[in-house]
């Protein structure tokens, strides 16, 4: 264990933003908080690299960070110095440390290099895309070597085709460099592409913090599921109505409801067969359809299977991946 | 013809003033028959104490605008970093912008004179064992009561304009600059002044020019010996024979033309200086 959280607690008038979160982060790895917008996320961030001050509750480092290896926050919007240029900017933390020059330009040009941003050493923060922004910023933060590297929605200000881009851009510096990382983002995909593990946070509290297989595919609520992602609910009295594949039977308790996610579900079409396909949306590289079983309305994510609204169907768990998944 | 209600006035006003003040200091149009020369008021300028006189003006005005600017940047800084809740309270810095020139040298009498606020304390404190042997400040040939007059009026101007500078700044800068390591010092040099360096130049113009030209603050804390150049030429226009009225007006001429000379010439280097920056 490199750090650990313990039962933190802040309020702000008299709302509680953040009860009792705690977890714990291994060196090197990295690590996503992610929960809905206005939860206590960038709070907890705050905390973390000291900007904020817990009401309750205490952070704890196995290597307590001093000045040369100091935690270092990047920011949503990145937060370039506007009056220095790509190069001054990565830079900066080097000059304050009074390293030598010819070393200074040594550093900051290997990790220009790096991060592919050679070109672009004289040209101000207001010359670049979003994307090349936020990686001077985090250039900026890995060229002095910090005890751990903290970022606040590293995908909010992006496109979207660039957000998995540069979720694998970060995991994969991340593991070249080493730094223990933490992020905290509301874009979920990212965060799973990226993280060794992922916390949910939901109304304040840590419900759930595991690898993002677990926490994606076993969420420990109805509304942690939810959040993550539409949860198809399967009473036992429509088990019976339910074809399963081999094996997957035995995830499930016979009595209880089951939870299945859209992708774990199939169609077959079949005249007579229980299902109504009552909706279909294209939904890019998958459809989404809405089939009614008796009163209860399964959401299914298929690729085009030429089922169609109208369509009887019936229903196959196919597997059990992202439900209870070792 | 729509700038006319402008134009007029200038036109009258300003360049009918600068018209006759050239054509007095040439010898033209004067109240008295001149005999002179053309460029006999000019020669006199080269005259011992009216060159003390410009040195104590320019170093007045230097030094009254140098520490305005820098003390005023260093609070603009202070303002912006406040919390917002005494953010407001802070708008008491913007007193001494409302007072007039006058009533801020009576201010600067009040606290400063031998009879001052100051001396008195310092007397009743047993700092002192006359109130007579508080310093001269005021008239001790450094200028320094009107530099304190100016830079009391003046700090809050360039407060208000830094400011005005830094509400559109991201005050996150300094958090991520201190994140990097960087101290006060080096956050405030590096990453918060660059952003005030023009408004700094256009205040440093307009205080200079302004504690080099004006006449009512040296007129009641000024030395008399060299006086400020304001004072020189009112005691040559109104105290003095009628026949210096040419010297006066050459005075204020070279002093014109100096200010526009200075604001190109600043301008120029400012905006060199700064593209010199920027090409780093």
């Amino acid at each position: 264990m490199f750090f650990q959280v313990k039962d933190l607690v802040k309020s702000y008038g008299g709302k509680t933003v953040l009860d009792r979160v705690g977890f714990e982060v291994d060196r090197g790895e990295i690590v996503s908080i992610i929960g809905p917008s206005g939860v206590g996320k960038t709070t907890l961030l705050n905390i973390i690299a000291g900007l904020d001050q817990p009401d309750s509750g205490r952070l704890h480092f196995s290597e307590p960070p001093d000045k040369e290896h100091p935690v270092i926050m990047v920011f949503q919007d990145y937060v370039l110095f506007p009056n220095l240029t790509v190069f001054e900017n990565v830079a900066f933390g080097l000059k304050v440390r009074k390293m030598p020059a010819a070393e200074v330009r040594q550093r900051v040009m290997d990790i220009l290099s790096y991060f592919q941003l050679e070109e672009k050493c004289g040209l101000y923060p207001n010359q670049l895309s979003a994307g090349q922004r936020q990686r001077v910023a985090i250039a900026r933060a890995m060229v002095v070597n910090p005890a751990m590297l903290l970022l606040d929605e590293p995908f909010a200000n992006l496109d979207r085709n660039l957000k998995m881009q540069t979720a694998e851009f970060i995991r994969d510096t991340q593991k070249e460099f080493g730094v223990t990382t933490i992020s905290v983002t509301h874009d979920l995909e990212e965060a799973f592409v990226m993280s060794d593990r992922v916390g949910l946070i939901l109304n304040g509290r840590l419900v759930q913090y595991d690898r993002a297989s677990e926490v994606y595919g076993n969420p420990t609520s109805m509304e942690a599921a939810r959040f993550l992602g539409p949860m198809n609910v399967v009473p036992p009295h429509m088990r019976e109505f339910m074809d399963m594949e081999a094996g997957v039977a035995e995830d499930f308790k016979v009595d209880e409801e089951m939870h299945v996610r859209p992708e774990a579900l199939r169609m077959v079409r079949e005249e007579g067969a229980p299902g109504l396909v009552a909706e279909m949306a294209f939904a890019g590289h998958y459809t989404k359809y809405r089939v009614l079983l008796g009163d209860t309305a399964f959401v299914i994510f298929d690729r085009r299977t030429g089922i169609r609204v109208g369509d009887r169907v019936r229903l196959k768990i196919v597997d059990s991946s992202g439900f209870g998944e070792d | 013809m729509k700038l006319s209600p402008l134009l007029v006035p200038f036109v009258l006003l300003f360049l009918g003033g600068l018209t006759l003040a050239v054509s007095q200091s040439l010898g033209f149009w004067l109240p008295l028959p001149y005999d002179g020369g053309m460029f006999d008021a000019y020669t006199a300028l080269l005259d011992p104490h009216l060159l003390e006189s410009v040195g104590l003006s320019l170093y007045v005005a230097l030094v009254s605008a140098l520490v305005s600017v820098s003390v005023g940047a260093m609070l603009a800084y202070a303002v912006w970093r406040l919390p917002d809740t005494l953010e407001r309270a802070s708008v008491v810095y913007k007193v001494p912008l409302i007072l007039p020139h006058i009533a801020v040298a009576f201010i600067v009498l009040v606290f400063w004179t031998k009879s001052g606020l100051f001396s008195s304390v310092a007397y009743h404190l047993g700092l002192l064992n006359t109130p007579a042997e508080f310093p001269s400040v005021l008239y001790g040939n450094y200028g320094l009561g009107m530099i304190l007059a100016y830079t009391y009026k003046e700090v809050p101007f360039m407060v208000i304009l830094g400011y005005a500078v830094l509400k559109r700044v991201s005050p996150r800068v300094v958090v991520a600059a201190k994140m990097l390591g960087a101290g006060e010092v080096y956050t405030f040099s590096h990453v918060v002044l660059p952003h005030m360096y023009r408004v700094m130049h256009v205040v440093f113009i307009i205080l200079f020019l302004y504690a080099f030209g004006a006449f009512d603050i040296p007129f009641l804390l000024g030395e008399s010996s060299p006086g400020m150049l304001s004072v020189e030429v009112f005691n040559l226009y109104f105290r003095r024979d009628l026949a210096n009225r040419p010297v006066a007006m050459a005075v204020l001429v070279c002093m014109f033309l100096f200010s526009l000379a200075f604001i190109v010439l600043y301008t120029k280097l400012a905006s060199s200086l700064e593209q010199k920056e920027r090409k780093l």
